[in-house]
């Protein structure tokens, strides 16, 4: 199952930042997570709870926030939605672009003492 | 009780895998120990492919092949037969490899006697995609029944990937399988990717593909 084992992860870094910054409890733990990346975050919600049963997370809250997967246009500089716009520039109609954003999957904050 | 307060970390959750995965790369280097990450979906010839690949380099170099999938042990046992050192991984379930699994895989198969290992990564396009395992090449398969759009549909896979074998090129004029529009959708995606259309099943074009491999494995070896 991919998503428990990337709440592993998850797990394994907000553990080094506790570690870090000597804090003894966790409260909530903000994710960021880009539309494009392979990260479901319905199922990472889903599984979240058994995956951080027994652990110092157990009774920790998950909050993940959607970025979208942004590309900008190498011929007309617009800035659009590859998802939304089937990867095509809507204002000119090439499918010619880099990447804004979209593939992040970062802990973005965690409430903690 | 203590308040809570808000601690702001932007940090990558791949961070930590993408840290393990150099260090583990680094400690191959040392060794002279070239790994291969090989992936692709369930079917389009992995097995074979690796087959045909040991049976061309033996002579030059000692190989390992760890094998990924999810429930039986069928594949490591026809690759046994090949002559190379092989083991089955078990990873409980997960859809992708991991630095951390990955090194764990190289202790049990015993690398110290090989030049060469390949790590049969599990049938997924999606994630494998996401986790460096710490190998020295990614190289993806796919095969032409998979059809030509591929590309269009997994992205970052053919985006990370070092190398492309296009299998099964036999049947490509039962499948309308336009490899040059593979070629231009890839290339776009990944301007510095190498494509190899092979035939695992008749041996067409793996010679082409077991010589740029073998002159990668010299220079990871030597320099
Ligand atoms: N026509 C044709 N069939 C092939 C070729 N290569 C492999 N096959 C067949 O495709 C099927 C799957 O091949 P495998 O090598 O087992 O594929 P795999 O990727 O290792 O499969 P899994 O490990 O189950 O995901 C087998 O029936 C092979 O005989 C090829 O080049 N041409
Ligand atoms: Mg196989
Ligand atoms: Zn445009």
């Amino acid at each position: 199952m991919h998503e428990l084992g990337i709440v592993m992860n998850i797990a394994g870094t907000v553990l080094d930042v506790m570690k870090e910054q000597n804090l003894t409890t966790v409260q909530k733990i903000v994710l960021q997570v880009g539309e494009l990346s392979s990260v479901i975050p319905s199922y990472l919600h889903e599984c979240y709870p058994a995956a951080v049963d027994g652990t110092e997370l157990a009774d920790t809250v998950l909050e993940i926030e959607v970025i979208p997967g942004n590309a900008r246009c190498k011929e007309c500089g617009e800035v659009y939605n590859l998802l939304k716009q089937k990867r095509i520039c809507p204002s000119c109609g090439v499918d010619n672009w880099d990447l804004v954003s979209g593939k992040e999957f970062n802990l973005k904050e965690i409430a903690a003492c | 009780m203590d308040e809570f307060k808000v601690i702001e970390i932007k940090k990558s959750i791949f961070e930590g895998n993408d840290r393990k995965a150099e260090e583990l790369r680094e400690d191959l280097k040392k060794r002279g120990v070239f790994l291969m990450n090989l992936m692709s979906s369930p079917g389009s010839g992995k097995t074979t492919t690796v087959m045909r690949t040991i049976e061309a380099l033996k002579d030059d170099f000692r190989i390992g092949v760890m094998e990924a999938d999810i429930d039986s042990d069928v594949d490591a046992k026809t690759v046994s037969t090949s002559g190379a050192k092989v083991i089955q991984l078990h990873t409980g379930g997960m859809c992708h490899l991991d630095a951390t699994m990955t090194e764990q895989g190289l202790t049990s198969l015993g690398t110290e006697d090989l030049d060469f290992v390949v790590l049969e990564n599990i049938g997924n396009l999606i994630c494998t995609a996401d986790f460096d395992t710490g190998s020295a090449m990614n190289t993806m398969i796919l095969s032409v029944p998979e059809g030509d759009d591929k590309p269009l549909k997994y992205p970052n896979m053919f985006a990370m990937v070092d190398v492309l074998i296009i299998n099964k090129m036999d049947a490509a004029e039962f499948f309308d399988f336009d490899l040059e529009a593979v070629k231009e959708r890839v290339f776009k995606l990944n301007p510095d990717i190498k494509v190899f259309p092979v035939s695992a099943k008749t041996g067409e074009g793996i010679s082409e593909w077991t010589m740029y491999l073998k002159n990668e494995v010299k220079n990871w070896k030597e320099i």
